[in-house]
C-alpha cells in the first residue's frame, strides 16, 4: 500500500524538477531526470545492485497501474531506459500521472523499508535546494 | 618521561552503556579497531552506537558497507534502536556502498575509493562493514603480501587523517593467530554468543587495546532496544578506592541479637542468614533493613521470590513500615525475577540502585532465588560473580545481608548448600529443634570475622513484632544443633511451664 506521503512527495519532486527544466536545457524527460538523481544518491547508499533491485520492483508494480510504462526498463546500472522501439513515442513524454505512479512506487518502497523520515533525508541530499512539504504533518517544512 | 611530557590520548565515548568503563574510560582517538564475532553477535549495532555517539556535522562519520547486509536493510533495522538519531543523516553520518568496487576491481581500487571519500569528507569516524567480505574475495596472484599491504596502508592512512576506525568482520576464534588484520589493529573487540540449554549467553572481550588498560576477561552484554549494554566484570568499581575498615556496628533491630554480635553487624560486612524454610530469615532481613531506615541509612532489598508489594505488606504485618521509605527514596525493593538474567547484569542493577540512593544496607533475599533467576549458562559463574559483587560493595562500605535456605537435617548442621560461607564475614544460623514435644526455633552465631561473638544458642520466636529472642541461652540441653536435643535433667512441672517462651513478655 502506498502512503499519501509517497504520492505527494513524488508530485513535489516532479514539479520541482519540471521547474528546474524551464531554466536549463533538458535532454531527458522530467521523470527520467528525477530517477537519475535518485539513482545517483541511492547507489552511493545501497550499491548499484541494491538500487537496481529497488527500481525493478517499483517499475513492475507501477506497470500494473500505468500500462504506458511497459516501454520502460531498468538497466544494469539501475537507470531507467525506454525500450528502443518505443523511443519515438517516449519523446513526447509519459502521461504526467504515470510518472507520478512510477516515482510513488519507488518512494513507497523506501518508505516501507526505512520509513518516511529517512526517505525524506535521502531526498534532501539529492535535491539540496528543494523545499519538501511533509504531507503527513501539514505545513511542516522538511 | 614525566606525565606532562606524554601525549594525552583523548578517549571517545563508545555509546555503549557500560563499555566505556571496560575499555578504560573510552576508546582511544585515532585508533584502528576490529569488531569481530559470529553472525548475529551485535557487531554492526556496536559500530552504529559508536558512530551515533561521535559523529557531528563538522567531523562526520563515514560508514562503508561492503558485501554483507544491504545499507537499506541495515537502516531499516538499526533505526529501531533508541540510539539511532535520524537527524544525524546524512550530514553527520554518511553511508557509502562499496560492493560494486569490491566485485569489479581489486583491493587497490577499494583503498582508493575509501581514500577519496575520506579526503572529501574529513571524517572523525570510519567504519568498514563487513570488512571480512572484502578480504575474502580472491585476490588473484597478489596473495598475502598485497592483503597485508592493503591493511597497513588503510590503517596508516586513516590514522594520519585523524579518523577513529572500526573494521567489522565475521571471524572464528581459530583465525586469531597469524592474521595481519589483528596485528595491525590497535583494538580488538570480540563478541561471542553461545546457547546454554534454552538461553543465549552473550559475552564481550577486549582482546587487545593499545595505549590504555582495559578490564580483562569476558564481560556479559545484552542487546536491548537501546542497543548493546555491557556489564563489566568489576561492576564499574575497578577504579574506586576501598573505604578503610569501619569500627561502627549496625543494629539489626533485634536488641538481643545485636548483643550476641558484640553490638551489631560490623559496617561493611557481608552477613549470611541461613536456615530452613519458615525459620524467619526474611523477617530478620526485613528488620535489618527497617532498622537501617530508622537510623537514616538508605537500603536496597533485592527480592526474587515475591513481588515488592507483597514484601512490603509482609513487613507491615510485623509493624515495619517499608511503604513510606520507598516513597521518599530511602528504600528500593528490586524485583529481579525475570529469567535469563546474567549474574553481571543483575548485579549491575543492584549496584545502580545502591549508587542511586546512596544505600548503606543491602538485603539479598534469597541467594537461591537469585540463582534461579539466572540463565542456566550463568549459574556456573554464580559463586564467582557473587564474590566479585560482595567484594566490590563491601569495599565501598555497604553492609550486605543475604539469606539462604538450607535443607534441615537432623544429623548435620549445614550453613549453606552453596559452599559460599567463604564469601561472608558473619554467619547467623537459624534452625528448628524438637523440644518438649514442640517444634521450636534456635539461632546461633556461627562466625564473625570482625571479632568476638556470643557462643550462646538462643531460642527465638516469630511474633507480631518480628523475630524476638527469648530468655537466656538453653542450658539444659545437649545436642541442640542436631535439632533433637537431649535434656540434661528432667524438668519439674513449674520449670516446664516457664521454659516455654512467652512472646508478650519479650522485646
Amino acid at each position: 500500500m502506498i502512503s499519501l506521503g509517497a504520492r505527494d512527495m513524488a508530485r513535489q519532486l516532479l514539479a520541482y524538477e519540471a521547474a528546474a527544466e524551464e531554466t536549463s536545457v533538458a535532454t531527458k524527460s522530467t521523470a527520467l531526470r528525477v530517477h537519475e538523481k535518485l539513482r545517483q544518491s541511492l547507489c552511493a547508499l545501497s550499491g548499484v545492485a541494491g538500487y537496481r533491485s529497488l527500481a525493478s520492483r517499483a517499475l513492475t508494480l507501477a506497470k500494473v497501474k500505468a500500462p504506458s510504462l511497459r516501454v520502460m526498463q531498468v538497466t544494469a546500472d539501475g537507470s531507467l531506459q525506454v525500450l528502443s522501439e518505443a523511443e519515438s513515442e517516449s519523446d513526447k513524454g509519459f502521461a504526467s500521472e504515470d510518472q507520478v505512479v512510477l516515482l510513488t512506487e519507488l518512494l513507497g518502497l523506501l518508505h516501507a523499508f526505512i520509513g518516511e523520515a529517512l526517505t525524506l533525508r535521502l531526498l534532501r541530499e539529492a535535491w539540496p535546494n528543494a523545499v519538501f512539504e511533509d504531507c503527513d504533518s501539514g505545513r511542516r517544512k522538511a | 618521561m614525566s606525565a606532562q611530557d606524554k601525549v594525552a590520548i583523548k578517549k571517545l565515548p563508545t555509546g555503549v552503556l557500560g563499555l566505556d568503563e571496560i575499555v578504560g574510560g573510552g576508546l582511544p582517538e585515532f585508533s584502528f579497531n576490529i569488531i569481530a564475532g559470529a553472525p548475529g553477535s551485535g557487531k554492526t549495532t556496536l559500530a552504529h552506537q559508536f558512530v551515533f555517539a561521535n559523529a557531528t556535522p563538522e567531523r562526520p562519520a563515514l560508514y562503508f558497507t561492503v558485501l554483507g547486509e544491504s545499507a537499506i536493510k541495515m537502516l531499516r533495522y538499526q533505526q529501531q534502536y533508541t540510539f539511532f538519531d535520524p537527524a544525524k543523516l546524512p550530514n553527520s553520518i554518511r553511508f557509502i556502498n562499496l560492493s560494486q568496487v569490491v566485485l569489479e576491481k581489486d583491493l587497490g581500487a577499494v583503498l582508493a575509493e575509501i581514500i577519496r571519500e575520506v579526503e572529501k569528507v574529513n571524517p572523525a569516524v570510519v567504519v568498514v562493514d563487513s570488512f571480512r567480505t572484502m578480504i575474502r574475495k580472491p585476490q588473484g596472484n597478489s596473495g598475502e603480501t598485497d592483503l597485508q599491504s592493503f591493511i597497513q596502508q588503510l590503517a596508516l592512512f586513516l590514522a594520519s587523517w585523524q579518523a577513529t576506525t572500526f573494521l567489522v568482520g565475521e571471524y572464528a576464534e581459530d583465525e586469531l593467530r597469524d592474521n595481519p588484520v589483528f596485528t595491525v589493529a590497535d583494538g580488538l573487540f570480540w563478541l561471542r554468543q553461545t546457547t546454554e540449554r534454552n538461553s543465549i549467553v552473550r559475552k564481550l572481550q577486549i582482546m587487545k587495546l593499545r595505549g590504555q588498560a582495559s578490564v580483562p576477561g569476558l564481560h556479559t552484554f545484552r542487546i536491548t532496544n537501546g542497543g548493546l549494554q555491557a556489564f563489566s566484570r568489576t561492576f564499574g568499581l575497578s577504579g574506586h578506592k576501598s573505604k578503610p575498615p569501619s569500627q561502627r556496628r549496625l543494629s539489626i533491630g533485634i536488641p538481643e541479637l545485636d548483643k550476641m554480635m558484640g553490638g551489631g553487624i560490623p559496617e561493611g560486612d557481608s552477613v549470611l542468614v541461613t536456615g530452613a524454610s519458615g525459620t524467619g530469615k526474611s523477617v530478620l532481613a526485613t528488620q535489618f533493613i527497617a532498622e537501617g531506615i530508622r537510623q537514616g541509612e538508605p537500603g536496597i532489598v533485592a527480592v526474587f521470590e515475591e513481588r515488592p508489594q507483597a514484601y512490603a505488606d509482609r513487613a507491615g504485618s510485623f509493624g515495619l513500615d517499608l511503604e513510606s521509605p520507598q516513597k521518599d527514596g530511602r528504600l528500593l525493593i528490586l524485583y529481579l525475577r525475570p529469567l535469563d538474567l546474567s549474574v553481571d547484569e543483575t548485579m549491575n542493577e543492584i549496584l545502580d540502585a545502591v549508587k542511586r540512593i546512596g544505600a548503606k544496607r543491602l538485603v539479598i533475599d534469597s541467594l537461591a532465588g537469585f540463582e534461579m533467576a539466572l540463565s542456566p549458562g550463568f549459574r556456573e559463574d554464580f559463586r564467582e560473580s557473587l564474590y566479585r559483587m560482595i567484594f566490590a560493595l563491601t569495599g565501598i562500605g555497604v553492609t550486605i545481608l543475604s539469606t539462604v535456605e538450607v535443607d534441615e537435617s537432623f544429623t548435620e548442621f549445614p550453613f549453606s548448600t552453596y559452599s559460599i560461607s567463604f564469601l561472608t564475614d558473619d554467619i547467623i544460623r537459624l534452625r528448628y529443634v524438637s523440644i518438649e514435644g514442640q517444634l521450636r526455633k534456635i539461632l546461633v552465631i556461627i562466625k564473625m570475622r570482625g571479632g568476638d561473638h556470643s557462643q550462646d544458642i538462643r531460642e527465638y520466636e516469630i511474633t507480631s513484632k518480628g523475630l524476638v529472642i527469648a530468655g537466656e541461652r538453653l542450658k539444659n540441653y545437649q545436642h541442640l544443633i542436631t535439632g533433637i536435643p537431649k535434656r540434661l535433667k528432667p524438668l519439674n512441672e513449674k520449670e516446664e511451664l516457664s521454659s516455654k517462651p512467652d512472646a508478650e513478655s519479650k522485646t
